[in-house]
């Protein structure tokens, strides 16, 4: 046998192997995940894994700095010592938000979003405090600030350093959950023509005006957030409003399906980059 | 000189806009909503068409046709274009994707 034919039969093989590249599913994913965390690295490669969920101060100095002053009297503690109490404070039947959660819902945090195999829906972590507390008896909290953020901080406190751990079970109903997800990121909307990747993505890094765009990749991991330019903190779902705002895009319901599914989306995206939570954003 | 005069006297009042009427208004916001709708079953409602329509509703509400037929017309003008940038999307998002 020639040298050529044994290169042949081992590029035939090879090639063979390889199959055909995943347009949906798991594999999909995976091979999604992969590909997205391979470009942050590449456009960030002085950036350990760990400093993406810094976002903004991650990749720029100045403001790095900044937030180090800032850090030596973090402007969520208020909220932080809120959440803990209200955490450890039973509902009017006796039980607790300990009841709802695994482990007690401490150090769960990076598990969230979960996908739902009862109801086929994806589950954020403020939604299964809400429906904790009505399974309780209690009144739903409202989304986007307020005791929302100071329990999902106290419970992002207690994740700090675990990386993002979503999984896509191989269900076709979050698997399209996913898919909503990922549509809903690269789409363009609004009157000024942006997805999310175009700043997340294509500018991250880069100065918006005032701001430094954060990273797509661990982009999640420090909320809820005390934003100065709030003057309070916010959750998710109050970050994904504004930034539909600020695309001229009407926003969406808070815990939407579809800000769900986007929410589950990136932080899947994230799985590996620690959770720093409870943070703060300029 | 006369035959000009005449000329531009005549060509002002063949271009002058007519006051809008209340039908022309409830017809254009009609439409306009009727355009938004179909923004909104994309998920693609924008904040100018919003209020453009809300802009116009409030001029019908004062009886100022003009104003409510102008605000109306750029409603339906930017929800049409929403409608197109999501049907656009629908194929298109797939480019942006991290390979």
């Amino acid at each position: 046998m020639s040298l050529r034919s044994i290169l042949l039969a081992v590029a035939a093989l090879g090639l063979i192997g390889a199959g055909p590249v995943p347009q949906s599913g798991v594999a999909a994913a995976a091979a999604d995940q992969k590909a997205f965390q391979a470009y942050f690295h590449d456009h960030f490669p002085k950036l350990p894994t760990a400093e993406f969920g810094n976002g903004p101060y991650a990749v720029n100095a100045e403001m790095r700095k900044q937030w180090e002053d800032i850090m030596q009297f973090p402007p969520y503690d208020f909220a932080l010592d809120e959440g803990k109490t209200a955490f450890e404070t039973k509902f009017a039947n006796g039980k607790s938000y300990a009841d709802c959660f695994a482990d007690g819902g401490i150090g769960v945090r990076q598990t969230y979003p979960q996908f739902d195999a009862k109801t086929g829906e994806i589950v954020t972590l403020d939604l299964a405090i809400n429906r904790c507390r009505e399974a309780n008896g209690e009144k739903p909290l409202a989304y986007q600030t307020g005791m929302m953020a100071s329990l999902t901080a106290y419970m992002a406190e207690t994740s700090r350093d675990k990386p993002f751990d979503i999984t896509i079970p191989d269900d076709p109903r979050a698997i399209a959950a996913y898919e909503a997800g990922k549509k809903y990121f690269y789409t363009r909307r609004g009157q000024l023509n942006f997805s999310c990747a175009s700043c997340h993505v294509v500018a991250a890094g880069q100065r918006m005006r005032g701001d430094i765009l954060a990273p797509a990749m661990g982009i999640l991991a420090a909320f809820p957030i005390y934003r100065s330019d709030w003057g309070s903190m916010g959750t998710i779902d109050r970050r994904f409003t504004s930034c539909s705002s600020q695309m001229r895009s009407e926003p969406l319901k808070p815990q939407d399906v579809a800000y769900r599914n986007l929410e589950y989306f990136l932080s899947y995206m994230s799985n590996g980059v620690p959770i720093t939570g409870p943070g703060t954003r300029p | 000189m006369k035959r000009l005069l005449i000329l531009v006297t005549l060509l002002a009042f063949s271009t002058a806009s007519h006051a809008a009427t209340p039908a022309d208004a409830q017809a254009a916001l009609a439409n306009a909503v009727k355009v938004e709708t179909q923004a909104a079953g994309l998920g693609n409602r924008w904040v100018p068409t919003e209020a453009a329509l809300k802009a116009a509703r409030d001029a019908i509400a004062k009886q100022n046709w003009d104003e409510a037929l102008a605000q109306a017309k750029t409603a339906d003008a930017l929800a049409q274009r929403a409608v197109a940038q999501s049907q656009e999307q629908e194929t298109l998002w797939r480019d942006a994707v991290i390979r």
